[in-house]
């Protein structure tokens, strides 16, 4: 038994409609996409740096994408969040079960005592070849869930995983493979899930939400049926519609919904070859109802061209240049993080002036004596232009002078610009700072920061 | 100590400016150091030591990395020769330190030259290329040098009220005295249309608001007043020379006090060269001006940080046509940067050379009337760095 202490919801601004998709797409039904500098990371870290991260000792990472091979996930965003170095930092990879698995190893550790707050993060971004948007579902987005030994929102009172053998569809050294579906869901998800139904629910009238999280949800209702639940416990998963399948971060984000919602006992059942079942109880309603919110906070892409331009398979580079690869150092990036991504500053202890680059006397008084100042991510645009030559997928890249909220000034590029009449800079604009990537064309990880306007 | 016209130029010479793909960077050190030394009559090998200012080596073609870049294609060699580097101020900091040199008496004849290279590239592949690949991969990064330069004019059309069209008319002015230069890059007169209508580079500044990737090269030789030969030389004499660097790279992009209105490195280097002039009012004491209009709104803050009007008047010298050739105080009667180029170490040299023609009373259709005094201002690093130098007819 764990609690969930406290949760964040990261969605891209921008969607995409099915019929921008295909022609035969409905209007209306719509797929949260990246923009070109987001990608798991920045969605990762952003759900991530809403959550405390006081005496956190485990991180879990959970993704059916992965970008890294032979470096954790985990690791690496326990590096961007400024956690302790040396804590338990683990990848659960490849399978679009792999949100509720990390969920429900955390819950384990905790409950046998051996952790007290693990920090569970599960995001997905993929995209399915061009012209098969339709057919294939995907949806980007980040959940985290901070796992506490400590009372919080919500309580997992039981957990447990049921492996199947057979698996209806997946990849095989690259190459997709599905079987015989009458033959695989029968053998596979129905068996599985009836077995694992049998053995994990003593008592089905007591849920208040059930969430059935596969992509064979509807034919499960007979199976429930049959162990005694009611169709209008069942939880409608009303994302799909508005964000897409969001792969191994979907059944954690339809759990946040259903507290959201206010549902007091809720059943998760996880299906990818195999189940996992959680059982979850609210301890207190969610006041600050983050997924709601998020669900209505967003952009439509007009054309399929600029969905290809958003998934960098046009040419992106307007003024006809080709960037190589720019110049980046792993040995600076480390050797620079207080400031360049912890956002540590220094305060004049003379004048109180704040600066963001390391400084040993003030330029305005002089004085050689500062105090170490954490820099706001809030700020107010004081100056900025719209650079028109500078590489970019939605050119031009505005550039925006900031004055941060309790001091301090940076200058960086405005993100989130699909269309130039959208999210204008102007002097006194407010703005937020998001980490995101600085090269578009993928050659290296390089993360920092950029204005979205508010 | 007052060393005011202790240093004359005897000698000057600047190649033509623009696309010169016959010409290598050596055939441009050759062509604007003969012009020089032929101007000065004297033998080369007088020359008792050298400065080479090139600012970009590596965009170019990879000279200019040491003075030996000027020794080589001259044949000048067992004298020393140092590159300067100070980014757009590099060629009057080789100026400054053959100044020091003479005043010193390391040396009793003293070359100063400047050339830069920069269209044996693609335009794209130098400057905009440096700003994408190169530098600190996060900070400052998207930014190209009309871009450092274009937040300030927000900052001028916010605080100032100055609009697109005051920007647009410095263009417009330098391009008109362009034209009547024939050593100019761009030599075409446009109107205030033609500026604004040109493709947006850096909001508000335009294609036509911004100088052109230029090849090019000057020279100055100069002497201590004393050995100046008047049957021979038209010397001009240098009165004050202030070099400033006031903040750095990402500085003013990250110093929460920094108003984009000025820049203090014009203010202070202005401020040391008028103190060895004697200049306390400087509209009515200078009769010409050379400023560094890399992008027009440059030079409307430099009216301002050189104190030719108080701040946040600078729209109305420009308004008022003060600036033009015939006005009060005619400012880039050359065609400045953004007519005749901007061959980066080559520039502040250049500029030299554009004021000691009008006070040789040579300097043909442009000629400015009666100039006996005249000011050469350089500013780069995006604005970092400051030079100011003042050059008279008479010592």
């Amino acid at each position: 038994m764990s609690f969930i202490k406290s949760y964040n919801i990261a969605f891209p601004h921008f969607r995409v409609e099915d019929n921008i998709l295909h022609p035969k797409g409905k209007k209306g039904i719509m797929k949260a996409v990246c923009f070109p500098d987001e990608d798991i990371i920045t969605l990762a870290f952003e759900a991530a740096s809403g959550i405390p991260k006081e005496n956190i000792d485990g991180i879990f990472f959970a993704s059916s994408s992965p970008v890294f091979h032979n470096r954790y996930h985990a690791s690496f965003l326990a590096d961007l969040l400024n956690l302790s170095q040396g804590i338990l930092a683990l990848d659960f990879l490849n399978s679009t079960r792999s949100g509720t698995d990390a969920l429900l190893v955390a819950n384990d550790l905790i409950d046998l005592g051996k952790y007290k707050n693990i920090l569970v993060i599960s995001t997905d971004v993929d995209f399915p070849g061009i012209g098969k948007e339709i057919s294939t579902p995907f949806g980007h987005a980040a959940c985290a869930l901070l796992l506490s030994n400590e009372k919080g929102i919500a309580e997992i009172t039981s957990a447990k995983s049921f492996s199947a053998s057979l698996s209806e569809e997946f990849s095989y050294k690259g190459n997709y493979i599905q079987n015989d579906p009458r033959f695989s869901r029968d053998a596979g998800f129905k068996t599985n899930l009836a077995a694992a139904l049998k053995d994990f629910t003593s008592n089905p009238k007591s849920y208040d939400a059930v969430i059935l999280n596969s992509l064979y949800a509807r034919m499960a209702g007979v199976i429930f049926a049959k162990k005694g639940f009611e169709e209008k416990q069942f939880a409608k998963d009303m994302l799909v519609s508005k964000i897409g399948n969001t792969g191994s971060t979907h059944a954690l984000l339809l759990l946040v919904n259903e507290l959201e919602n206010e549902k007091k006992n809720i059943l998760v059942a996880d299906y990818t070859n195999g189940t996992n079942f959680l059982e979850v109880k609210a301890t207190s309603f969610v006041e600050n109802k983050i997924l709601h919110e998020q669900l209505n906070n967003y952009d439509l892409v007009k054309s399929y061209q600029d969905y290809l331009l958003l998934r960098k398979a046009g040419n992106f580079n307007s003024v006809k240049y080709k960037t190589k690869e720019m110049f980046s150092s792993e040995m600076m990036q480390e050797r620079e993080k207080r400031t360049l991504l912890y956002l540590k500053g220094l305060k004049c202890d003379e004048c109180g002036s704040v600066y963001y680059l390391k400084s040993v006397r003030c330029k305005k008084c002089k004085c050689d004596k500062f105090s170490d100042v954490q820099l706001s991510r809030d700020g107010t645009v004081y100056a900025f232009t719209n650079e028109h030559y500078f590489p970019a997928s939605f050119p031009p890249i505005t550039m925006t002078v900031i004055d941060l909220e309790g001091g301090g000034r940076m200058t960086v590029q405005q993100t989130d610009t699909m269309y130039p009449e959208k999210n204008k800079m102007e002097i006194g604009s407010k703005v937020k700072l998001v980490l995101r990537k600085m090269i578009e064309n993928d050659a290296k990880p390089n993360y920092f920061w950029k204005a979205k306007q508010l | 100590m007052n060393k005011q016209g202790d240093i004359a130029i005897i000698g000057i010479g600047v190649t033509k400016f623009g696309e010169l793909f016959h010409q290598s960077y050596d055939d441009l050190v050759r062509d604007a150091a003969l012009q020089a030394v032929s101007d000065a009559q004297i033998s080369m090998d007088e020359i008792g030591a050298a400065w080479l200012s090139t600012a970009f080596p590596e965009i170019g073609v990879f000279k200019g990395r040491s003075g030996m870049d000027l020794s080589e294609p001259l044949s000048l060699y067992n004298i020393p020769v140092t590159r300067v580097s100070n980014f757009c101020a590099s060629g009057a900091d080789a100026i400054r330190n053959a100044v020091n040199a003479l005043r010193a008496g390391e040396c009793d004849v003293a070359m100063a030259l400047g050339v830069e290279k920069l269209r044996d590239r693609q335009p794209q592949d130098s400057i905009v290329k440096m700003m994408v690949e190169y530098g600190h991969p996060f900070l400052q990064k998207g930014f190209t040098a009309a871009g450092t330069f274009a937040v300030y004019a927000n900052r001028m059309m916010h605080e100032f009220g100055v609009n697109r069209e005051d920007i647009s008319a410095i263009s417009v002015k330098n391009h008109f005295h362009g034209s009547m230069n024939e050593k100019a890059h761009h030599r075409k007169a446009c109107s205030l249309e033609d500026v604004m209508a040109s493709p947006m580079v850096a909001n508000p500044l335009t294609v036509m608001d911004s100088c052109p990737t230029t090849d090019g090269a000057a020279c100055v030789i100069m002497v201590r007043a004393e050995d100046v030969d008047k049957n021979k030389h038209k010397p001009i004499f240098v009165q004050g020379i202030g070099l400033s660097v006031s903040t750095g790279w990402d500085m003013p992009f990250f110093d929460p006090n920094h108003d984009f209105l000025s820049f203090e490195a014009t203010r202070t280097a202005a401020k040391s060269a008028y103190k060895q002039a004697g200049i306390t009012n400087p509209i009515e004491e200078i009769d010409l001006i050379e400023v560094h209009d890399c992008f027009s709104i440059v030079e409307l803050i430099t009216y301002e940080d050189l104190g030719l009007c108080k701040k946040g008047e600078s729209k109305d010298l420009i308004r008022g046509k003060e600036t033009q050739l015939g006005g009060k105080i005619p400012v880039n009667v050359s065609g400045g940067l953004l007519s005749c180029g901007h061959p980066v170490g080559a520039t502040g040299i250049r500029m030299v050379v554009e004021v000691s023609n009008h006070l040789r009373k040579n300097a043909g259709e442009r000629q400015v009337k009666n100039a006996k005094r005249g000011l050469t201002h350089n500013i780069g690093g995006p604005g970092a760095i400051a030079s100011v130098i003042i050059l008279s007819n008479e010592n």
